[in-house]
């Protein structure tokens, strides 16, 4: 497998993931250069969007700030599958989260049992996410009773009242297709005791107005989510209805004053014909996008279960920006010292480590770009480690060369000897580590796996660019015979050249 | 370093230094004979001092295992649960104006004040808040005091705090399991097969349990018998033992593969012969790599954020220690199991 190293495709390739990586790394520059911007200062478009691929370094929350939050859920529904509870859990957390206009919330299951959801929301406060989270909306049923002093409104001489059928008595709503495949519509499934009182509301209904299809206000069943009896009492006021009739919205509620009015409608829908069994369709010219946003509506007004909170962290942001200034310092600081030891002590090979070594920092960021990796503090830390590791596979080959030089071999031949000797040493040692970050990445709290991660990402990078770059560099140089004195080599001068 | 360097095993049969039962007192210093000229090669018998260097180690643990059983640690947040808000007052108050605010609070009182370099920043931990109560006390402070950044609020239940803890041990049970066997493995093919194999691994262990040992042990001193913050134990002080194990059977293997190396090619020497020429000649490897990785950590060290300080000086010590016990303790040990339970 050694001989492989230095044939001409496997330098072809590493040329190409160097160029690959450059251009990853530099991908904002490419951008500016390729679209004529100036090279520093914002610019639109950034960061650029290649193939899909949006090329900058995903931070965690400790670097941008933000807030994260452990949830424990409790009082799952007898009867569901608890993974479809989570799911249905985080979709509801989503949709509750979307009105905050956070970039790429990050909502994720947890838990042995599917009883944990992790929150991560860049540039939030902890009080924001967790009354936009927690913010306890009810979905709520109302039928229309005649009101004369109500003039105006959806329904003008009608205002709604509860008829006990709330987002409790809901099992699920989902957004389908039709049984004709033409339109989109929305089925909700009642629990057993939804479904009866669903049953006679609707009986009641198509009695209240008798014909088939006749469309009045006492048929129709209207959904609101956090509708209160006050609301309804302050219904003769039109200006009021207006605002709650608007559709409901998460980001005025999570805002709210004692005197904003906040909108609560999410469907108005007329009740053709009675309904039992539980299973009703809402239809009305829904596209693929409006069902589905009604669906998970319907299905944000009532969380499954209970959440409890476990942990909550609050980063802000100026933090971040100078733990990422210190921990940048801290980086290239560690590797000018480590490049500036290797080639004093091992002239030309420590200069060829230590361009190795440039190539394996460009393709580490790459790759953390490229997957994305989420770098947070300890996850920088993991990579700057890293490239102390880095240098170690180097220096074994180079010590074991002073000692096949030393043995009496000749500088190529012991640049040969030295990888062959060294390699299992290399291969062993470096496994140990990746075994540890294994298990660090399986079993360890996030903070840990970000470590674990870029500290595995560096151990690979650090065999590849030691044993095939270095290895490649040092077999180009020794065909030159002036590069191959003794004295540029760190060995003695006794040893012979050939 | 040309000290420690040797030439090749073969060559060095008549260089081997007494058997450990009569240790020399000085280094033997030996002019090797010419086919070409041969640099000065002076020989450590770490071998036969090898009771020295188990006493360094045992010098140093125990008194942290000691202060670790009677002391414990000086637990961060991540462990002990509660309340921390991270904060950046802008008019530099006292230690103790802030302390008489965070005692006046109901909410904080009994709780603890860290200052945070002298701009005005500072630490204070609570028991575990609400988001109302966060609010609140973050409001009493801001009357109390004067106006703050808050830079990090933390929040930590009992859950989450005993969760990190088992994962902790579970971690560190888990990777020496699996370096053991892969060590066993790895090591199957050399003379004594299997039961060489995991002498082999059982010595690297040990060395790694010295390592985990000698670091635990001195942040129990540092944080709780000197009360230095830096000594705090928290979830990135787990990432580093870890850490560490995993450099400190880097080194070890290293050591190992040349003994391997070693008992092939050279029949005649003693298996104790064998384990030292190994050990000097990886030496140099050793502390230069572990050299490196400590510029790396002191780089942090100095010009890293204040969260990752007591990070790197955990990795610091382990990564040192992990090269001491490599160098002067596995090796030892396999030479003293090999007597105990000889396969050749």
């Amino acid at each position: 497998m050694l001989q492989l190293v230095l044939s001409w495709p496997i330098r072809l390739i590493i040329i190409a993931v160097l160029v690959f990586s450059l251009f990853v790394d530099g991908a904002g520059y490419v951008y500016r250069v390729a679209n004529h911007y100036p090279l520093t200062g914002n610019v639109p478009g950034l960061p650029p969007n290649f193939g899909g691929w949006q090329l900058y370094i995903h931070r965690g929350l400790d670097l941008a700030g933000g807030t994260h939050i452990d949830y424990l859920l409790t009082n799952f529904p007898p009867g569901q599958a608890r993974a479809d509870v989570q799911q249905r859990t985080i979709q509801v957390i989503n949709k509750r989260v979307n009105s905050l206009g956070v970039s790429e919330p990050q909502i994720r299951g947890a838990g042995n049992n599917n009883d944990r959801i992790t929150v991560d929301l860049a540039g939030v406060t902890a009080q924001q996410a967790q009354r936009t989270i927690g913010a306890i909306s009810k979905l709520v049923y109302t039928k229309w009773v005649a009101d004369t002093k109500v003039t105006n409104g959806p329904e003008p001489g009608y205002k709604p009242q509860f008829v006990g059928l709330t987002g409790d008595d809901i099992q699920s709503a989902t957004s389908t297709i039709d049984q004709n495949g033409t339109s989109w519509v929305v089925n909700i499934s009642f629990t057993s005791r939804g479904a009866g009182v669903f049953d006679n509301l609707t009986r009641d209904n198509v009695a209240a107005c008798p014909g088939a299809g006749v469309d009045c206000p006492l048929r129709h069943l209207t959904i609101w989510l956090d509708l209160t009896q006050k609301d309804i009492d302050n219904w003769e006021d039109p200006n009021y209805v207006s605002k709650i009739y608007a559709p409901y919205d998460t980001g005025c509620l999570s805002a709210q004053t004692p005197n904003t009015i906040c909108g609560k409608y999410l469907v108005d829908a007329n009740s053709l014909t009675e309904i039992a069994g539980g299973q009703a369709v809402i239809t009305g010219g829904f596209t693929q996008q409006s069902a589905t946003d009604l669906a998970t509506g319907i299905n944000s007004g009532s969380l499954p279960v209970d959440l409890q909170v476990l942990d909550v962290t609050q980063v802000g942001s100026t933090l971040g920006a100078e733990s990422v200034k210190l921990s940048l310092a801290a980086g290239l600081l560690g590797l000018s010292i480590v490049v500036i030891f290797m080639i004093i002590y091992y002239r030309v090979p420590g200069l060829l480590a230590s361009i190795a070594l440039l190539f394996y920092a460009a393709a580490v960021l790459a790759i953390f770009k490229v997957v994305p990796v989420t770098l947070t503090l300890a996850g920088i830390t993991g990579f700057i480690l890293s490239v102390g590791m880095a240098v170690d596979a180097n220096v074994l080959i180079f010590e074991r060369f002073k000692e096949e030089v030393r043995a009496g071999r000749t500088i190529a031949a012991a640049v040969d000897a030295a990888v062959h000797r060294a390699w299992p040493a290399i291969r062993d040692s470096n496994t140990s580590t990746l075994i540890t970050c294994v298990i660090l990445g399986f079993v360890g709290p996030p903070a840990v796996q970000g470590f674990a991660i870029t500290l595995g990402i560096g151990v690979v990078a650090s065999l590849v660019s030691a044993i095939v770059v270095t290895h490649n560099l040092l077999a180009i140089v020794m065909t030159g015979s002036a590069l191959r004195r003794p004295v540029l080599m760190g060995v003695d001068r006794s040893a012979r050249v050939v | 370093m040309r000290a420690l360097s040797d030439i090749a095993p073969a060559e060095q049969a008549a260089d081997i230094v007494p058997p450990p039962e009569k240790p020399p007192e000085k280094p033997i210093e030996k002019t090797a004979e010419p086919p070409r000229p041969e640099p000065r090669v002076r020989r450590l018998n770490i071998i036969g001092r090898r009771n020295i260097f188990f006493a360094i180690s045992l010098l140093i643990i125990i008194p942290g295992i000691f202060s670790m059983a009677t002391k414990g640690f000086l637990l961060g947040i991540d462990f002990a649960g509660g309340t921390e808000f991270t904060v950046n007052f802008s008019n530099h108050p006292s230690v103790a104006t802030v302390e008489n605010a965070v005692a006046a609070d109901p909410l904080t009182a009994g709780g603890t004040v860290i200052q945070t370099g002298g701009g005005g920043g500072y630490i204070i931990r609570s028991l575990p808040l609400t988001p109302q109560q966060q609010a609140l006390v973050e409001d009493n402070l801001t009357k109390r005091v004067g106006t703050m950044v808050v830079q990090q609020v933390i929040e930590v239940g009992g859950t989450i705090a005993r969760e990190t803890i088992e994962f902790a041990l579970l971690a560190l049970v888990l990777a020496s399991a699996a370096i053991l066997f892969l060590l066993a493995i790895r090591f199957r093919n050399v003379p004594g097969g299997w039961r060489a194999g995991f002498q082999f691994g059982g010595s690297a262990l040990a060395a790694l349990l010295h390592d985990v040992f000698l670091l635990t042990g001195l942040f129990s001193i540092m944080g709780k018998g000197l009360g230095w913050r830096i000594g705090e134990i928290d979830s990135l002080f787990v990432t580093a033992v870890l850490t560490v194990v995993g450099f400190s059977v880097h080194d070890t293997i290293v050591v190992f593969d040349r003994i391997r190396e070693n008992l092939r090619v050279s029949q005649r020497l003693s298996f104790e012969q064998v384990v030292n020429i190994s050990i000097m000649q990886t030496a140099a490897r050793s502390i230069i790599t572990s050299f490196t990785v400590v510029l790396v950590l002191a780089a942090i060290l100095i010009a890293g954020g204040t969260t990752l300080k007591g990070f790197a000086l955990a990795l610091l010590i382990g990564i040192v220690s992990g090269t001491y016990s490599s160098i002067f303790n596995a090796s030892p040990l396999l030479v003293v199991w090999r007597r105990v339970q000889p396969l050749r």
